[in-house]
């Protein structure tokens, strides 16, 4: 069905980034990942390649997608033992494509998936890795990428002096976007040699009965933290996301106090969000909760401290206590 | 079974890193280090398994001897040896050069079954050390774990993805990042142990006493730099409205219908 290609034989020193595959599925922030990264090939005169380890070409459920992706290039490993995801074996089957194809940059989304394999693959090849960046640019040929750190409002841009240049990239900090053309799709042969052995061995797989939320691409949030002072309050941004047709969304601590499940979390150990509406009771505006939030449209903030980050930043504020703010309000809605 | 490590991370502080307005470097206001919080799970389940097998649990930690307080505490929960990894060559790694002290250092440490590790540390944050150093050790990693035990000489083990809860055996050794949410109970430290630690400090190894490649250490054995630390300043853009609830409600309710969110 696809060229098919010997690992000897790949094209060298482009972007490569790896495309999560889950049980057939294909996880959407592989296509996310990929428009920062055709800027950043684009810039440098690369070739933007999304790779795929599976079981099966028969298994590709989502094929379509894949042919509108900004991808130039769509690289299929496929044997049976990849079928599950064993740890071990796909970092050496990574080694070995890097190895072969001398990538410029090998990317990956921040996902669990994504975040246990990009480590285990820069400690083979024995290179750098950044972490869950949000913002990547090309500056005198050199990738100098952005990510929030500390408690405060700091961001550290980092750059990494080893071959690849190798990061994980936040979850909805992009948008996915389509190509003009459709990717060339190739099929990598490994040589007969290959060991495709894993000590590690999949026995069984509990789905989670949580649905995964729409938060990321919600057109309005609403969304709660500490200022809400306890769960039973914040559990009424439920009634207002339903009136609103919204989803809702959470600071860390919030989802560490368990009011409501960590999936809506918002900022970097999150979800990014870029509603039409973006509206925050009871939330100061820490820097790692708005890099997840800042593109919102329209952003209301409700807040007793008028000096708040948050409200500084919002179009609106409104001073006053968060509680009686959001149970007046839905008082008049419901009425 | 062989004997368990558990690698812990002394952290500053939440909070108690600034940037200096005129320098732009990072400064701290106090060099007072707490256990990252991720890491209490790690020793948890160190502890538990050391009860239901009988096991050594040893506890390392890479930082300055200001992190021996942290060991000490985490002998009071039960580990049995500690070890301190300081050299101030080791200063400014990145999760590459610090997997590599870890790694060599656990390798000094064979024969072990386990390394256990918290999720991620609340500074760097990156949840990279773990996979990071079983890759040097080229041994199997599994990250986000809730449980785990050995049957048949096999380490099975719960992990948790985006998609659900996978159930994975694993010759082991392995190496596990433990998930912040594995134990609704966490024990405190034993006031026996307390007492008794008093006593006892950390064994402390430096670059020399794990042969270490002076390439691999510290900022230059770091690819990755970071190059520059920016405050983001933040200004006022919008509206700000005080009043009574009453009023503020209206306000919201006729945005809301303005951008049609709501019907009149
Ligand atoms: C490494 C790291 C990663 C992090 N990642 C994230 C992340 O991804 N997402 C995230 O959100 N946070 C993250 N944080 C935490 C972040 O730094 C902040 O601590 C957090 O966002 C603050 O949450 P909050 O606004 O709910 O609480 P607070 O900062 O405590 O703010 C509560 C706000 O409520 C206001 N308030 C109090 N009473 C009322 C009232 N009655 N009515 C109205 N307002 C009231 C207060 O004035 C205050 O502004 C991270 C921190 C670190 C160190
Ligand atoms: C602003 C900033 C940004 C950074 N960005 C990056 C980056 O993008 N890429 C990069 O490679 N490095 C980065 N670093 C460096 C990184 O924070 C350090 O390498 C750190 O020593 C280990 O990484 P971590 O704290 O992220 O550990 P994590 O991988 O988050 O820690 C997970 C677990 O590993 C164990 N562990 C971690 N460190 C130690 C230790 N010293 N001793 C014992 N056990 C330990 C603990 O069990 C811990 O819970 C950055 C540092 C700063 C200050």
């Amino acid at each position: 069905m696809f060229e098919r290609i010997n690992i000897e034989n790949l094209p060298k020193g482009n972007i490569l980034a790896f495309g999560e595959f889950y049980r057939n599925e294909l996880n959407n922030s592989s296509l996310e990942i990929l428009s920062p990264l055709k800027e950043v090939a684009q810039a440098l005169n690369k070739k933007l390649i999304l790779l795929f380890l599976i079981g099966s070409l028969e298994d590709i459920k989502n094929l379509e997608e894949i042919k509108k992706s900004l991808a130039d290039e769509v690289w299929f490993v496929v044997n049976n033992e990849l079928k599950d995801l064993k740890d071990d074996l796909y970092t050496e089957v990574l080694a070995q494509i890097v190895k072969s194809s001398q990538p410029y940059g090998l990317f990956f989304p921040a996902t669990k998936i994504g975040m246990s394999l990009a480590p285990r693959v820069a400690g083979a090849l024995k290179v750098g890795l950044c972490a869950h960046v949000n913002y990547l640019k090309v500056k005198d040929n050199q990738i100098i990428m952005s990510r929030p750190t500390y408690g405060e409002n700091i961001i550290a841009k980092l750059v990494s002096k080893s071959s690849p240049v190798m990061a994980t990239i936040s979850l909805g900090a992009f948008n996915i976007k389509y190509g003009e053309r459709e990717p060339l799709m190739k099929e990598i042969i490994f040589p007969e040699n290959f060991s495709w052995s894993s000590k590690l061995k999949i026995r069984n797989f509990i789905p989670s009965k949580k649905k995964l939320t729409k938060l990321s691409t919600a057109k309005i949030v609403v969304s709660g933290g500490r200022g809400l002072k306890n769960k039973e309050t914040f559990q009424k941004l439920f009634e207002l996301a339903e009136i609103l047709g919204a989803e809702v969304g959470a600071t860390r601590p919030v989802c560490y106090e368990g009011w409501v499940e960590e999936e809506r979390m918002i900022g970097v150990s999150g979800v990014t969000v870029k509603p039409k509406i973006y509206i925050g009771f009871g939330i100061s505006g820490a820097l790692q909760h708005t890099v997840g939030m800042e593109n919102s449209e329209f952003i209301i903030a409700v807040n007793t401290d008028k000096d708040a980050p948050l409200v500084k930043m919002a179009n609106l504020a409104l001073i006053g206590d968060a509680r009686k703010i959001l149970e007046l309000l839905l008082k008049k809605l419901k009425s | 079974m062989e004997k368990i490590i558990v690698c812990i991370k002394g952290v500053p502080e939440p909070g108690s890193v600034k940037v200096d307005p005129e320098t732009h470097a990072l400064k701290r206001e106090s060099m007072e280090l707490i256990l990252n919080p991720n890491d209490r799970p790690a020793l948890e389940m160190a502890v538990r398994l050391k009860n239901d097998y009988n096991i050594e649990l040893v506890a390392i930690s890479m930082g300055p001897p200001n992190v021996i307080p942290l060991l000490k505490h985490a002998y009071a929960l039960g580990v049995d040896q500690m070890i301190l990894l300081s050299d101030r060559a080791f200063a400014g790694s990145d999760t590459l050069a610090t997997s590599y002290v870890l790694a060599e250092a656990i390798k000094k440490l064979s024969p072990f079954s386990l390394v256990l590790m918290g999720l991620k540390s609340i500074d760097g944050e990156t949840a990279q050390v773990p996979p990071e150093t079983a890759s040097l050790l080229d041994i199997p990693s599994l990250t986000n774990v809730k449980s785990l035990f050995m049957k048949d000489n096999k380490w099975i083990a719960i992990r948790e993805i985006e998609y659900g809860e996978e159930e994975v055996e694993v010759e082991g050794p392995l190496v596990c990042s433990v998930s912040p949410t594995a134990f609704e109970y966490i024990r405190p430290p034993s006031l026996k142990r307390l007492l008794e630690v008093k006593n006892k400090e950390p064994i402390v190894w430096q670059a020399g006493d794990l042969n270490l490649d002076s390439q691999k250490l510290g900022l230059k054995g770091s690819p990755t730099q970071v190059v520059e630390v920016i405050e983001k300043k933040i200004e006022t853009k919008g509206i700000i409205l005080e009043g009574e609830t009453e009023e503020l409600v209206e306000k919201l309710i006729e945005v809301l219908k303005e951008k049609a969110l709501i019907k009149n």
